[in-house]
């Protein structure tokens, strides 16, 4: 009889505990964890330290981090009403482009962040949205919020935004793109993302 | 006959004045009696930080309509747009929350997407952004520095 109510007990507190648990970490949180620790892992990998091997790092991780970034609508959505009005070859042109020149901004900055814990926050999903919270402690035990936005593709959450402490990459490219072309022209935009890809 | 008249004419006046009273407050105070002329959308704020009933929506600094209402809902806040009607907001639009100067009042920004997807009335602006807590920028900022 004893036995029968602890059973019983350890499946109430399963029900009560396990169904909340299991809703907290979801697929688009699993899946962009994923992608995180995959990055992470590569930095922290010591055969691939060392000046020699920066270039095969890269290649690594641009691969983990293409499995999850949706860099089409990215790109989309930075140009916004402006990308209504490119031709298919200048879309194609263009994302690429986009791509790279975020990869010249950023990746020194991943590659040479001291990344001491992440923390995944909370996971809201709306349909086919879902929006992450993830708090990133550095060595120096500073607290940098992000938030990445994602939407689902077949089976894949893929990000199409992410902001730092409120301000977002696609809502600030938005900005500047647009300043950009409206000043002078798209011509003009492509060729400062050009120079910028070189320059580094 | 005459005194009768006169007296006509000083209750119409009254009567005209308080008329007068009533649309000048329904006016100043931005209230609508007959229903807003536009539609209305929503968007769900992480943190609506100062955002206030009747605070202006802009698009390129231009007023396109106000705040209706703030309610809490799931621990974030729900902010009612009233949007003139022949303003189009795309799917992909960001709205933000913005201060005039630096320690100015707030209010809704929008940038308008690209995408060919429409808001309909009732509809939900989904991608959004809380303000920027300069404060705590200022004193993070600080903090690093000892």
């Amino acid at each position: 009889m004893n036995r029968m109510n602890l059973i019983q007990g350890v499946l109430c507190l399963a029900l009560v505990f396990g169904i909340p648990a299991a809703g907290l970490t979801g697929e688009p949180l699993d899946q962009l964890k994923g992608t995180t620790d995959k990055v992470l892992s590569i930095l922290a990998d010591p055969a691939l330290k060392g000046p020699g091997k920066a270039g095969e790092r890269r290649e690594l991780i641009r691969k983990a981090v293409d499995e999850r970034f949706d860099w089409e609508e990215m790109a989309r959505r930075s140009l916004a009403r402006h990308w209504a009005q490119r031709t298919p070859e200048e879309k194609r042109e263009f994302i690429p482009l986009f791509r790279e020149f975020l990869e010249r901004v950023y990746a020194d900055k991943v590659e040479g962040y001291s990344w001491n814990k992440i923390h995944y926050e909370e996971e809201r999903i709306d349909g086919d949205y879902a929006a992450i919270k993830v708090k990133i402690f550095t060595a120096k035990d500073q607290v940098i919020q992000v938030e990445y936005r994602t939407r689902k593709k077949g089976n894949n959450w893929m990000v199409y935004d992410l902001s730092a402490e409120g301000v977002s990459l696609v809502s600030n490219y938005r900005t500047q793109f647009n300043e950009i072309i409206v000043k002078s022209s798209y011509q003009e935009l492509i060729k400062r993302l050009k120079a910028k890809s070189v320059q580094n | 006959m005459k005194k009768y008249n006169l007296e006509l004419m000083v209750g119409l006046f009254l009567i005209a004045g308080v008329l007068c009273l009533g649309y000048l407050s329904i006016k100043l105070g931005k209230m609508e009696v007959f229903g807003a002329k536009g539609y209305e959308v929503y968007a769900i704020f992480s943190n609506s930080g100062g955002l206030k009933t009747g605070s202006s929506i802009v698009i390129a600094g231009v007023e396109v309509g106000r705040v209706k209402g703030i309610v809490l809902e799931d621990y974030q806040a729900r902010v009612a747009l009233t949007l003139s009607r022949d303003v189009k907001i795309q799917e992909d639009a960001i709205a933000s929350i913005k201060t005039k100067g630096l320690v100015g009042e707030k209010y809704l920004e929008i940038t308008p997407g690209g995408s060919e997807k429409i808001i309909p009335p009732g509809g939900k602006i989904r991608e959004t952004l809380p303000p920027v807590d300069i404060e705590e920028l200022i004193s993070r900022l600080l903090f690093e520095k000892i």
